[in-house]
């Protein structure tokens, strides 16, 4: 590489800093180990085990600081760790996708920050990162310029001022990045109102609700037990509790989505490097996340508008980026939930072109919307068909079926309304797909990150003659599915959109071959065609 | 774009003929697998099952045996030209996938027990995509590895990092 990293060719270690992160960390992490040490010992005092339950998490954070070590060194970067096994982690530079510094209140209070560097084999190992935990914030800057700018600009660039004094005990947030930044996007706190629309946050908010709802279940169980709040309730008529039980379930989601919200995205900052190589995000209330995406890197964007995001007026924007962790959705946040515009701003500027985002795009025909009637009305139709058994049946009241008889309308609205968001387009350089209702999405995939097509017929598509054409990629998700398109308008699409590969397999069938007479080595049998 | 127009043929491959038993083999051992269960119900005193169900279940594994491997033999094929690898599986789904040999970063060959037992192999493809492996399965042991030799020879010209 260039001669401007020849100072990276000693080996080199993580801050010093660290020393006081490890032992807290393992402490917190062994905490509830530690409870039980205490609690179970507490009869006999000054039991060895106590001291040694705080030791061993401390010796190993040491012992970590003091085996790990780093070099950039012959185009490549070499992680080194371990004491009684040793390993070592290379990554040539060249395949480096993204860089991600990362800091937990801990680390922003001690002014370091954590390095994750993303290579192309997230795709199959899930642990092909280079983590360096941690390095102090101005080194760990001028490590991801050398990172991602190798060559010409990494000379100019290394010019940031003293490596630990100009950062403060803000850490990430205040900026020390290099040269002029373009601000593409800055964080409105207004955009909080959209929180509770996301699934993101309806996910959090129920997955919050589960776990406490049993502990609360018994503690409400407990008390109705012990008074006679139980009576007062129940002499409640129900066209009462059911609203207001309902209200409570709609704030506690709101305000526990909008909490998450803030933790995720405060100070959301959307920048773009001096040499338009690089996107950069910053973003976080307590743990700040910076993640660099490399331009040549991005393969695209996702605009996420699930239904209720969507009715107001609002969407999230994300990257398929190649390289990028693969364990959360695989895709790198561009914009939170905000309004449209923001959205379609954003991704306009990220793409490129327009096109993407606003270009009309071609419908899937009748039999993709018929299918989308049927399957919504099966799946939906079930519960009240059972109840309506039971009324006759089994003596059941007639109200819980009439009650379910709002699942098949409501499915017919979720039918008409995923046939009308089902498309597919192609820009310059994109391959647009929109899908999806409640978790609706429009994606953007770049044509020439399309490594492969996939093409599947369930036995009732084959029977609609409808096809779901996937394309493949090494970025994002790694499938963008496009769902129920008459066959042959998906084959020509994929000619279309990547030529030179489907076309070859056009045409009326041959007549199959066996695969044994077409080799020339010696088949055991010569298999009869 | 004339020559677009219309649906993909079939890949031209049949796989090999001995393809079929290994597939059935593989549904008598699963059937075999669920029976024991029954078995050990019977002998333990978990749960009866009734005689009928018994039959029911002998012929439903024996049709599947029978049936599922003749259908299954139609279906999979596969082909390799200069520029891409497509293939065709499954059974009641089907589906065809094609990586451009530009792309392809892997080439595995692999035999299961009873895949040696036949003579058989398989050989995979990958992509850099984690959605994107294709592979061809019951070949026979001659053509996958002449397969493999031609597919390392043509992707090793390619440059790249295929992504």
């Amino acid at each position: 590489m260039s001669g401007d990293l020849g100072y990276d060719a000693d080996w080199r270690r993580l801050d010093a800093r660290m020393l006081l992160v490890h032992p807290v960390n393992e402490v917190i992490r062994f905490l509830p180990l530690l409870i039980g040490l205490f609690i179970l010992g507490s009869s006999d005092a000054g039991d060895p085990w106590h001291y040694l339950g705080v030791a061993v998490p401390i010796a190993i954070g040491l012992a970590r600081f003091a085996t790990t070590s780093f070099r950039i060194t012959g185009g490549q970067i070499e992680l080194r760790r371990g004491l009684l096994s040793r390993s070592i982690l290379t990554a040539p530079l060249d395949r480096v996708r993204t860089v991600e510094l990362t800091a937990k209140p801990i680390h922003r209070l001690l002014g370091l920050a954590k390095v994750e560097i993303g290579t192309g084999s997230a795709s199959r190992s899930s642990d092909g990162r280079v983590v360096l935990d941690s390095l102090g914030v101005g080194e760990a800057r001028r490590l991801r310029i050398d990172l991602l700018h190798r060559g010409a600009q990494a000379g100019a660039d290394v010019s940031t001022g003293s490596a630990s004094g100009a950062t403060t005990a803000d850490g990430i947030s205040t900026s020390s990045m290099s040269g002029t930044e373009q601000v593409l996007m800055r964080f409105d706190p207004s955009w909080v109102r959209y929180a509770p629309l996301t699934t993101s946050g309806l996910v959090i908010a129920l997955a919050a609700l589960g776990a406490s709802t049993q502990i609360l279940g018994n503690v409400i169980e407990a008390g109705l037990n012990a008074s006679d709040v139980d009576e007062k309730v129940t002499s409640l008529p129900l066209a009462l509790t059911i609203p207001a039980g309902v209200v409570v379930f709609v704030l506690v989601i709101s305000v526990l989505a909008i909490a998450g919200y803030l933790l995720a995205n405060w100070g959301f900052l959307l920048t773009r490097d001096e040499f338009a190589r690089t996107f950069h995000v910053r973003r976080g209330l307590l743990t700040t996340r910076e993640t660099s995406i490399d331009v040549d890197r991005l393969r695209g964007v996702e605009v996420h508008q699930p239904l209720g995001l969507r009715l107001a007026g609002g969407g999230r924007l994300t990257a398929i980026v190649t390289g990028f962790k693969s364990d959360a959705d695989g895709s790198a946040p561009l914009v939170p939930a905000a309004p449209q515009a923001v959205v379609e701003g954003v991704g306009e500027y990220v793409l490129g072109e327009a096109g993407p985002l606003d270009v009309a795009l071609v419908a899937h025909g009748p039999a993709a919307r018929r299918r989308r009637y049927v399957r919504a009305l099966v799946s939906t139709s079930l519960l009240p068909a059972v109840l309506f058994v039971l009324v006759g049946v089994a003596d059941w009241p007639l109200w819980p079926a009439l009650v379910a008889l709002l699942a098949p309308v409501a499915g017919l609205g979720l039918a008409k309304d995923r046939y009308a968001r089902l498309g597919h387009g192609l820009t310059r350089d994109y391959v647009v797909i929109r899908w999806g209702s409640l978790r609706g999405r429009r994606d953007a995939l770049q044509r020439t990150g399309i490594i492969g097509w996939n093409i599947k017929q369930t036995f009732f598509q084959r029977r609609a003659g409808l096809v779901s054409l996937t394309a493949t990629t090494a970025a994002g998700q790694q499938s963008y599915e496009i769902l129920d398109v008459p066959e042959e308008l998906a084959v020509a699409f994929a000619a279309e959109a990547v030529p030179g590969l489907v076309e070859q397999f056009v045409g009326p069938d041959v007549e199959a071959r066996t695969s044994g007479p077409r080799t020339s080595s010696a088949s055991r049998r010569g298999d009869g065609t | 774009m004339a020559d677009t127009s219309g649906a993909l043929r079939e890949p031209a491959q049949r796989v090999s003929t001995r393809a079929p038993l290994v597939w059935a083999a593989g549904a008598v051992v699963q059937g075999l697998v669920l029976a024991a269960v029954g078995v050990a119900a019977a002998i333990f005193d978990w749960f009866t099952v009734p005689w009928w169900a018994w039959v029911l279940y002998v012929v439903a594994v024996a049709v599947y045996t029978v049936v599922m491997p003749v259908y299954r033999y139609r279906v999979h094929r596969w082909e390799t030209t200069e520029t891409a690898v497509y293939t065709q599986r499954g059974w009641l789904s089907r589906e065809r996938r094609i990586a451009p040999m530009s792309r392809v970063q892997t080439v595995d060959h692999d035999q299961s027990v009873i895949d040696r037992i036949f003579g058989l192999a398989s050989v995979t493809v990958t992509t850099a995509s984690a959605a994107g492996p294709v592979k061809i399965e019951g070949l026979d042991q001659p053509v996958a590895l002449k397969l493999v030799e031609d597919l390392t020879r043509r992707t090793e010209a390619e440059a790249g990092d295929a992504t």
